[in-house]
């Protein structure tokens, strides 16, 4: 558990650090942000493999194959409608444009997973319970979780956002992103970085199962985007 | 290693910080520090876009033995600040390095970069100007042409020495990416540039062109694993350079291979140790410097705990490995926090490529000798540095009982961290730039 929760600490952290790295000057530093993500990917792995632990800690019997976790099927869900923003017309560089489209495109995917990755822990059982039917309508599987998020989120923030409006037009480099992450992060950014910073754990397990995530791994690979 | 033990400090900044240096602007942090060829100039750059040059006094008949002291020679504004208004963004004025050219004539050429903009300044004295012009007045103002009746030739005379630095040459628009590295070839025609994803070369007469040699930017971007962080050209042979990645390894190239040289011809990668594997492994692996010898022999590379030295005919695993500061693998996750893992620290050889030199946290530097294998650990602090006196070298207590003169690994101040430091090309003096200040200390002669 203290596992899970330094893991969940340092993705939060990683989050965080990506959002103010956008306002610093000279803009995003593509080193930067790959190095927080290689970050975000192996607390990632850290906190899936103490879960996995955890769950067969608490449930002898054969787990089900690779946790079919329905947050991350609404989240799959969510990514499709995210638009591409357009590039500018005929832009003089067109690698540029093409490039700010790319990026801009990218991240706005990996901005809605690690609000819900943060929150996850105190609603593992809640999780089990809707994740026995996980083909079910997205709504369905969408609404109980958005009310425990609603009920257990202590910032007066609100909550974490939807899917971002399609089609807006490039604002600059990163539009969707910037709209994104301020209203999913409203509430972590309220929260911020836990006090009390500790030497990392050592990763002793490998994770039993690594196929759980695919959204989880677009958001890797998406915040690497950058 | 006994001249390591007797460096005199020297404190070198424009007068107006020198009297507050506890209380100094965001941009008067130096960003880089490079001496010329021969040693006779330093030149120092700033997150405020500014370069500084320091000239070297002559050494006087009078004082033999008093080796000669560095001086402001020249202060100009290197870069502004611009906005690059297709993508909303502010393009920082820091000027990431600095690299001089061979004096070819009595006037000095430097390279300076900032994330984007690459420039070439001359710097030049002027000690003479023609007086007695035709057709103007003192003041430069056209004379009425009704009231010249007689002609005149213009004479030089002296004048007060002026140094003055002009922008002779713009390289821009070439990187869409963060430059973090130039160096010039040996030819002395070309120079490269390098970004987080491609290097370009180009030849220091034409603007509006450069050749791309190294492009490791994937066709899809979601498939990112590593970025360029530093590139250097061989001190001899034109036609090699290597550069490092965020990945923890070199490639050197030939440019006689092919015109985009995205294949190696050398790959230097060391196996990670299993035992050292943490959670920052990846983070701290990042080279964030590279340096050949002056032999071309080998190379060094720093990462964020360590210096390595590798030969060029050995890939497979450096030939010798420097420890900075291990007692900070066991505080990753702190320096993370506070973004101190993300620091890239530089280094540097000495002249004859037996001593290496390295920044740390609290203003402390490291200076390895890699023929006696001995290292030391210096300060470059004011309260501990007093004219003429002789640097003390420091030790870091790890654990258990602490020793007088220690110092905690707890007690370290990681705002005060040194990341550039310069060596002279010939003679023991080195160049250490600690936040706003920049302290020069030579080796004692007698």
């Amino acid at each position: 558990m203290e596992v899970q929760k330094e893991a969940q600490r340092i993705m939060t952290l990683s989050v965080w650090k990506m959002y103010h790295s956008r306002m610093q000057r000279g803009g995003l530093r593509l080193h930067r942000s790959l190095q927080l993500s290689l970050v975000m990917r192996s607390a990632r792995e850290l906190y899936l493999a103490a879960k996995v632990e955890a769950l067969e800690l608490e449930a002898p019997s054969p787990p089900a194959p690779c946790p079919q976790d329905p947050r991350l099927h609404q989240a799959r869900e969510a990514e499709v409608p995210a638009a591409c923003p357009p590039p500018d017309g005929e832009p003089p560089e067109p690698m540029d444009a093409q490039e700010a489209a790319e990026e801009a495109a990218a991240p706005p995917r990996a901005a809605e997973l690690p609000a819900r990755c943060s929150l996850r822990p105190a609603r593992v059982g809640r999780k089990r319970r809707s994740s026995s039917n996980p083909s079910d309508g997205v709504d369905a599987g969408l609404a109980p979780s958005k009310k425990a998020r609603l009920e257990e989120q202590e910032a007066s923030a609100e909550p974490p956002g939807r899917l971002p409006p399609a089609s807006a037009p490039a604002e600059g480099a990163f539009p969707n992103l910037a709209r994104v992450l301020q209203r999913s992060f409203s509430g972590l950014l309220s929260r911020g970085p836990a006090a009390a910073p500790t030497a990392p754990p050592a990763r002793d397990a490998t994770p039993a199962c690594r196929a759980a995530d695919p959204v989880l791994r677009v958001l890797v690979r998406t915040v690497v985007a950058f | 290693m006994k001249c390591f033990s007797r460096y005199l400090p020297y404190i070198f900044r424009p007068p107006n910080t020198i009297l507050s240096s506890s209380c100094y602007t965001e941009a008067d942090i130096i960003s880089t520090v490079e001496f010329n060829h021969t040693g006779e100039l330093l030149a120092t750059g700033d997150k405020g876009g500014r370069v500084v040059i320091f000239q070297r006094e002559q050494e006087s008949k009078n004082q033999v033995h008093r080796r000669g002291e560095y001086n402001v020679y020249s202060t100009f504004q290197s870069h502004e600040p611009e906005f690059d208004y297709l993508k909303s963004l502010e393009i920082e004025e820091k000027i990431n390095k600095i690299r001089w050219l061979p004096q070819q004539n009595a006037a000095y050429f430097l390279l300076s970069t900032n994330d984007k903009t690459v420039k070439l300044w001359k710097v030049s004295e002027r000690d003479k100007r023609p007086e007695g012009y035709n057709l103007k007045d003192e003041e430069g103002r056209l004379r009425d042409p009704a009231t010249i009746t007689t002609l005149r030739v213009p004479v030089l005379r002296p004048m007060d020495l002026m140094v003055e630095a002009t922008p002779r040459r713009v390289f821009a628009n070439a990187h869409t990416y963060h430059i973090n590295s130039i160096s010039v070839n040996s030819d002395y025609e070309t120079y490269m540039s390098a970004d987080d994803l491609r290097i370009n070369l180009w030849n220091f007469e034409i603007t509006n062109q450069s050749f791309n040699i190294v492009d490791i930017k994937p066709a899809n971007m979601e498939e990112l694993t590593e970025v360029i962080t530093a590139a250097e050209f061989h001190p001899h042979h034109c036609n090699t350079f290597v550069y490092s990645s965020s990945k923890g390894t070199i490639r050197l190239c030939d440019m006689r291979a092919s015109a985009l040289c995205d294949r190696h011809t050398k790959f230097f990668e060391e196996p990670e140790d299993p035992s050292n594997r943490s959670f920052f492994s990846e983070i701290i692996s990042s080279i964030s410097d590279v340096k050949f010898s002056h032999s071309g022999r080998y190379i060094m590379t720093r990462d964020y705990l360590t210096v390595k030295v590798w030969d060029l005919n050995m890939e497979n695993r450096p030939i010798e490995t420097y420890q900075v500061h291990d007692y900070l693998r066991s505080k990753l996750c702190s320096l993370y926090e506070n973004d101190c893992i993300f620091d890239k620290f530089e280094c540097v050889w000495n002249g004859s490529d037996s001593v290496i030199m390295t920044g740390s946290y609290n203003n402390f530097f490291r200076m390895f000798d890699r023929n006696t294998k001995r290292d030391v650990t210096l300060e470059a602090s004011r309260e501990n540095s007093k004219p003429r006196a002789i640097l003390k070298p420091r030790k870091v207590c790890v654990g258990g009982k602490r020793r007088k003169d220690e110092i905690s690994v707890d007690s370290l101040d990681f705002s005060k961290k040194i990341l550039h430091t310069a060596w002279h090309p010939s003679e023991n003096i080195i160049a250490v730039a600690a936040t706003n200040n920049l302290y020069i200390f030579q080796d004692k002669v007698n």
